[in-house]
């Protein structure tokens, strides 16, 4: 088995190496043989990485412990949803799983396009197959799935395995990798058309109308990604926390913020043909951040819980960065003349600089992640000593530019394009402004002296007037044209412009989110060593352990302790923390028990016995409002996926052109030749 | 029995957990029986006991430590590049949005002459002409 799971892949490295070359020969010799062996080649390598795949996932399910792979992350007493998460819960599986996904990519790609763009479709599977080729060679050589115990150790088998870490048995592990990785590899596809069409000197509209799609739906699995990697270590971690800063939490959030940067300014391509540099290097940035951040968790550079370990595979990615990079930075510079804007902006209070703005501060929020990750790096490369950066670091310099973004997420879709009068900056304004300052006020009255979590909750209300203004001034004006109701009329309006209307859901989401966000400024944290009938108070809840049991399952052993929950008095809830200690990596784990509300949380970890009598040492939390962020992903992945929806009414965009200029028509002329 | 009091907390706040398995303060380190923020916690509060200062404390912890026990980069040396770099890098992306939106803003439109009466009196009585010939 081990022999057919290698040999797929080194085959698959071959026929990607020859798909390379035969789609560049090709597409240079106008050779259409080459292209389309290039093409069926694509889908070869789909089916040899699958058959490794596939004979990986056999051994991990039937407890194949002559594989080094399987006896590391899997073992008898695993369920099979965690078997299957092997997969991914280790360096040479999860890379082995980052190619499947690629080629899985790949053959989407060219079958959807097999009838068009025939002059940039060559390029497009050269850039992919060169990524494949770059992942195989680590699949091969460097982290090989298949390496049996026997080689150089005199094992031959292993009566069971050593198990998939604990903290990665939840099922919200068993999805958040291949959601990131969907997100992580798929953005490509958009980097992918974006080289080709500056190789072939088409650097128009064609790539970006042809790749929307699937930016959007690669942003939304890294958005699905991110939030239920939060879930997670909102849940199992057992301190309550869903953003921590680690590197490797950042690594997985920068190329999800060039993405949005890149989903937001490749708007004034399509409508006024500008920025396509600009554009060019966002959807750049995104892609090799995605590979950077793959890099960061696996070769041990920065210090992070979430890493795969320490090992020489850094080098390897440097070496394919360091190629990508100096050879897209080569090719946009050498393309500048067929980028050039075709319009002028015609004021500064204009929906393009709100655009401008908006990925202003969004690359700055990029910058300022990216550069605290790395400043530990740096610090001890110059002066010698390593300088720690923590949460409070993150912490003070990414809120004021997270609220300056909230704020810019309100303002933005309210200005015109090309110009907005000061009459009606006043008349759109002046409501939502004025809602703003009247909460600041009242919670500062009530209270509230955090002067971000007053600005945070001022500016949602803003943003959420703002979007509402803009669904009731439409969907009134509907309803009084075509005689319906206004709910009607509302999903008419969103049906007519799905893309702007369903932005502004996701605008929503995100205000939701930052009305999470901002309730961590009220946390509240207790640890306790409580014994068994005697209470503790934490915020308004009153807690008791009434009783403690234990039991045995197959994969761990539990301690349970049962905890009555009392508010003025009243039994409310009763609650059950969980400890499991995993038999074959004899790892503790928490299974917290967590009481939702939507005004907060009471989150109860059981993190140990008493040291004396009968007891337990209880870490209790109350977050406040914590439940909107995961009910504002669902109001963000809805808006995304109402993106998707093909509008009912097709807009289209008059252009400026710029005089004296000829590329613009050149280009378009080209376009109508291929 | 409370394991971490306020005042433990507000010194933990400003060192780094440097337990390597999270990104926490000492402070902020939730994990029970850490290996290095439950023995920093027991020695901040030994030396608030002793009358130290916030100040002495953490003093003492990067004389031990390193400037890695600090939670955050220092505002001075090369700690304070750390502080500056995210709003240096802001106010560059400020300027050269400053730079395109002069280089690609449309030239202000030529203020609108005035018309000379008999001139304008001209134009309406062709285009009146013109509308009576289309209308016939």
């Amino acid at each position: 088995m081990e022999n057919v799971g290698a040999l797929s892949l080194l085959l698959a490295f071959c026929v990607a190496l020859f798909s390379f070359f035969s789609s560049i020969v090709g597409a240079w010799r106008k050779n259409l043989y080459l292209v389309a062996a290039a093409q069926r080649s694509v889908y070869l390598v789909w089916a040899l990485i699958t058959t490794a795949s596939g004979l990986l996932l056999y051994g991990l399910i039937e407890g194949d412990f002559r594989l080094q792979y399987v006896a590391s992350h899997s073992n008898k007493a695993m369920p099979l949803l965690y078997k299957v998460t092997a997969w991914w819960g280790g360096q040479e599986g999860s890379l082995l799983f980052w190619s499947w996904i690629l080629s899985c990519y790949g053959a989407v790609v060219v079958f959807t396009n097999r009838k068009q763009f025939k002059t940039i479709m060559p390029w497009v599977i050269a850039v992919m197959m060169f990524t494949q080729i770059f992942f195989l060679i680590l699949n091969n050589f460097v982290v090989p799935p298949f390496q049996l115990w026997a080689i150089g150790r005199g094992i031959i088998s292993l009566p069971d395995g050593q198990g998939l870490n604990p903290l990665l048995q939840t099922p919200s592990m068993a999805i958040h990798p291949p959601m990131l990785y969907l997100g992580y590899v798929g953005f490509i596809v958009p980097f992918a058309f974006a080289i080709a069409s500056l190789i072939t000197k088409q650097p128009g509209d064609e790539w970006i109308q042809t790749t929307r799609r699937w930016t959007l739906v690669t942003w939304l699995f890294q958005s699905i990604g991110v939030t239920l990697g939060m879930g997670w270590a909102y849940y199992v971690l057992g301190w309550g926390g869903y953003w921590a800063w680690d590197p490797v939490e950042n690594a997985s959030v920068l190329p999800w913020i060039t993405a949005t940067a890149f989903l937001h300014s490749v708007m004034m391509q399509e409508k006024r043909g500008m920025m396509k540099v600009w554009n060019m290097v966002l959807v750049s940035s995104t892609f090799f951040l995605c590979i950077f951040g793959t890099m960061l968790t696996r070769s041990g550079l920065v210090q992070s819980v979430h890493a795969f370990g320490i090992s020489s595979i850094g080098n390897y990615f440097a070496t394919f960065l360091a190629i990508g990079i100096a050879a897209t930075v080569w090719l946009i510079l050498d393309r500048l003349e067929f980028l050039k804007s075709e319009a002028h902006l015609e004021s500064v209070v204009s929906r393009e600089s709100g655009f401008l703005f908006n990925n202003l501060v969004l690359l700055a929020s990029c910058f300022a992640v990216l550069w605290g990750t790395l400043f530990p790096v740096i610090s001890e490369a110059v002066t010698g000593e390593k300088i720690s950066v923590d949460a409070p670091f993150f912490n003070k310099v990414n809120i004021p530019i997270g609220l300056f973004l909230l704020f810019l997420t309100g303002v933005g879709p309210l200005i015109a394009w090309r110009r907005s009068s000061p009459d009606s900056l006043r008349r759109n304004f002046m409501w939502p402004t004025i809602a703003m300052f009247v909460l600041m006020a009242a919670l500062f009255g009530a209270g509230i002296r955090n002067e971000y979590a007053l600005l945070s909750f001022g500016l949602c209300l803003f943003v959420t007037a703002t979007i509402a203004s803009e669904f009731i001034k439409g969907a009134v004006a509907i309803a009084h044209k075509e005689s319906m109701n206004v709910v009607r009329a509302t999903i008419e309006l969103t049906h007519r412009n799905t893309r702007r209307y369903g932005g502004y859901l996701v605008h929503m989401g995100i205000v939701v989110m930052f009305v999470g966000f901002t309730g961590a400024a009220f946390n509240k944290d207790l640890i306790v060593e409580a014994s068994m009938g005697k209470s503790f108070n934490i915020g308004r809840y009153e807690l008791k352990i009434t009783e403690l049991k234990d039991g045995d399952e197959e994969n761990y052993a539990w301690m349970k302790a049962k905890i009555d929950v009392m508010v003025d008095g009243k039994l409310v809830d009763t609650m059950e923390p969980e400890r499991r200690i995993y038999k074959a990596s004899r790892q503790p784990t928490s299974n917290v028990d967590i009481r939702r509300r939507l005004n907060e949380d009471l989150f109860l970890n059981f993190a140990a016995m008493a040291t004396q009598g009968q007891g337990a040492v209880i870490q209790a939390y109350v977050f406040p409002l914590v439940s909107w962020i995961w009910i504002g992903f669902v109001v963000v992945f809805f808006g995304t996926l109402i993106c998707l929806v093909p509008a009912k009414i097709k807009y289209s965009y008059a252009r400026t052109e710029v005089v004296g200029t000829t590329t613009g028509k050149a280009t378009r002329e080209s376009h109508a030749k291929t | 029995m409370d394991f971490i009091s306020p005042e433990i907390k507000r010194v933990g706040m400003k060192l780094a957990c440097l337990c390597g398995s999270c990104r926490n303060s000492v402070g902020d380190c939730s994990m029970i029986a850490c290996g290095y923020a439950f023995p920093a916690k027991q020695k901040i509060k030994q030396l608030q006991t002793m009358g130290s200062s916030d100040q002495n404390i953490v003093g003492r912890f990067v004389k031990e430590q390193g400037i890695k026990a600090l939670a955050t980069p220092e505002t001075t040396g090369f700690g304070l590049i750390g502080w500056l770099m995210p709003g240096f890098a802001a106010l560059l992306g400020l300027i050269a949005v400053g730079v395109y939106i002069k280089r690609f803003r449309s030239p202000m439109p030529a203020p609108a002459v005035p018309v000379a009466p008999a001139a304008l009196a001209a134009y309406e009585s062709t285009a009146a002409k013109e509308l009576d010939r289309m209308e016939s």
